[in-house]
């Protein structure tokens, strides 16, 4: 496209059909511990 | 819901319910703004089917004629096609995410993955703005004994169900004061992995004046993340983080953590800082950081009261606001020279990050994480120990105040009416439960300069995947 290009990106609303494992880390164990950030955060199944 | 911003050049537009970000050019930005601005009168889609349908041209060409007089139909007729043409495939004005599926998903069954171990209630700095009271958290000095950390990981793997992936952060005070406990209840986790199907991943968090070889060889063969407590600048470390006699700790814990970044190349552990109202120029000390060849960065505003005189003020939010520009543009530089690191607040997975439950489940304090005191009492997270009001219950009698998870269990995104028309709410699932009370007396509170800061990273983050993605 000429005046839009798109970033790569998940499909929120797709991830409700296969997501929910809860197997994703915890997001305060992994540097924060002040703020909650999940967006910076891998999905278990994509890796 | 869209969100639309300017950041370093770039025009973007992110599609809050699918996940999409676009980067635009002037005339498309200024349409989808136009549009947006129309859709409580105007709808811009309508469902034919398992089909989105936008709003055919004619019936908005009038309204971009009158509103955007500069652009030449021609070029709006062009532009509206590509529109059309993300909005026809739920990217552009996606409808909401259905609520009602993630709230039932979180009424699921009673799971704790994750543990915060106070291993030690003492610490050996003395730092200003220390949330655990210079290590005591409202009670008395106090280590954690291997029983105790034994039956916590046991109440661990009790309580996990089917998650193999389980979390124990080795925290404090300065939990290297206990070290002995550590390095067997690391042993003893490991010791039923196999029995258990479990995989516990261990994290330690530390100060630094206690690490030497011997507990560093340890720590990079059991630690999956290693988290080094570090302000940054010697004078604004220095100031904050003191020795209990007084004197600066920068120059004892600097060559540690250098060495021991180094020793896990770089990779799976973070240098962490808090920066507060003296150091409003904070920008600078991750700048240090990274010059002294530090990869893993998290620099992170100060949690206080707000009569403290270091808090972080509302008028020091714009200043703060430009510092996260000035460092998304020196992220950006040190990458095009090949000297890139990680910013932990500008990291996110746009392609592979969570799903939608995760983030609009947040962190899982009082639920799936818990924080242990040495005498194994059990509290919503780290932040919330030694408060009477959050007490738990006990590694050895497990969750006894159930109204109080069930009140965690509900605290998130969705819970929070200022949450909803937020664009970031995906990204932040909500900010934190002891944020919020600090701030506001309820865990399920807005902390307002916390919201702004956030936002802003989230812009920050964004465009920086837009300029790394060659767009």
């Amino acid at each position: 496209m000429k005046h839009i290009r798109s970033l790569q990106t998940r499909n929120l609303k797709k991830s409700l059909k296969k997501g929910g494992c809860g197997e994703c880390q915890t997001s305060c164990q992994s540097a924060c511990k002040t703020s909650c950030t999940v967006g910076n955060q891998s999905c278990e199944k994509a890796r | 819901m869209i969100h639309q911003f300017k950041n370093n050049g770039y025009n973007i537009v992110m599609d809050v319910e699918s996940g999409s970000v676009h980067v635009v050019d002037p005339i498309a930005y200024d349409m989808i703004s136009v549009l947006d601005e129309i859709s409580g009168s105007i709808p811009l889609s309508s469902v034919d089917g398992d089909e989105i349908k936008a709003v055919p041209y004619e019936k908005v060409r009038d309204i971009f004629a009158k509103k955007l007089p500069s652009y030449n139909e021609d070029d709006i007729s062009e532009t509206y096609e590509e529109i059309v043409w993300l909005i026809e495939n739920d990217s552009l004005f996606s409808d909401d995410i259905d609520s009602d599926i993630i709230k039932a998903h979180q009424e699921g069954e009673d799971i704790v993955k994750a543990l915060c171990l106070h291993v030690a209630h003492d610490c050996n700095l003395a730092c200003t703005y220390c949330f655990a009271g210079k290590g005591e958290y409202h009670g008395n000095r106090e280590l954690m004994s291997f029983e105790t950390g034994k039956r916590a990981l046991d109440f661990l793997v009790e309580s996990s169900g089917a998650r193999r992936n389980l979390e124990v952060d080795f925290f404090g005070g300065e939990p290297l004061m206990n070290f002995d406990v550590v390095r067997q209840l690391t042993e003893y986790g490991r010791s039923i992995e196999a029995e258990k199907n479990k995989k516990f991943r261990f994290t330690l968090t530390t100060n630094g004046i206690l690490l030497d070889d011997e507990i560093l060889d340890f720590v990079n063969k059991e630690m999956g993340n290693l988290v080094l407590s570090i302000d940054g600048r010697r004078e604004v470390n220095d100031r904050m983080r003191p020795r209990l006699g007084g004197q600066g700790s920068y120059d004892v814990i600097l060559p540690k953590f250098m060495k021991a970044a180094k020793s896990r190349g770089q990779m799976n552990y973070y240098v962490r800082g808090t920066y507060t109202h003296y150091n409003l120029d904070f920008s600078e000390d991750v700048k240090h950081l990274a010059e002294l060849g530090f990869e893993q960065i998290s620099v992170e505003p100060v949690v206080a009261p707000p009569d403290e005189p270091y808090a972080i003020t509302k008028e020091d939010v714009p200043k703060l606001l430009e510092q996260y520009d000035i460092l998304a543009k020196y992220v950006l530089d040190r990458k095009r020279e090949g000297r890139g690191f990680n910013f932990f607040h500008f990291m996110i997975d746009l392609s592979g990050g969570p799903c939608a439950y995760k983030r609009l489940s947040g962190c899982g304090s009082g639920t799936e994480y818990l924080a242990v005191a040495p005498n194994g009492d059990l509290y919503p997270c780290h932040q919330f120990v030694g408060m009477d009001d959050f007490l738990m219950g006990n590694v050895a009698t497990g969750i006894t105040a159930r109204e109080l998870r069930d009140k965690f269990r509900s605290c998130s995104v969705l819970s929070r009416p200022e949450c909803g028309s937020c664009f970031a709410k995906y990204q932040c699932s909500g900010g934190c439960a002891a944020n919020a009370y600090n701030f506001t007396h309820d865990i399920n509170g807005v902390y307002d300069i916390g919201c702004t800061l956030q936002k802003k990273r989230i812009e920050c983050a964004v465009m920086i995947k837009a300029a790394t993605a060659g767009l």
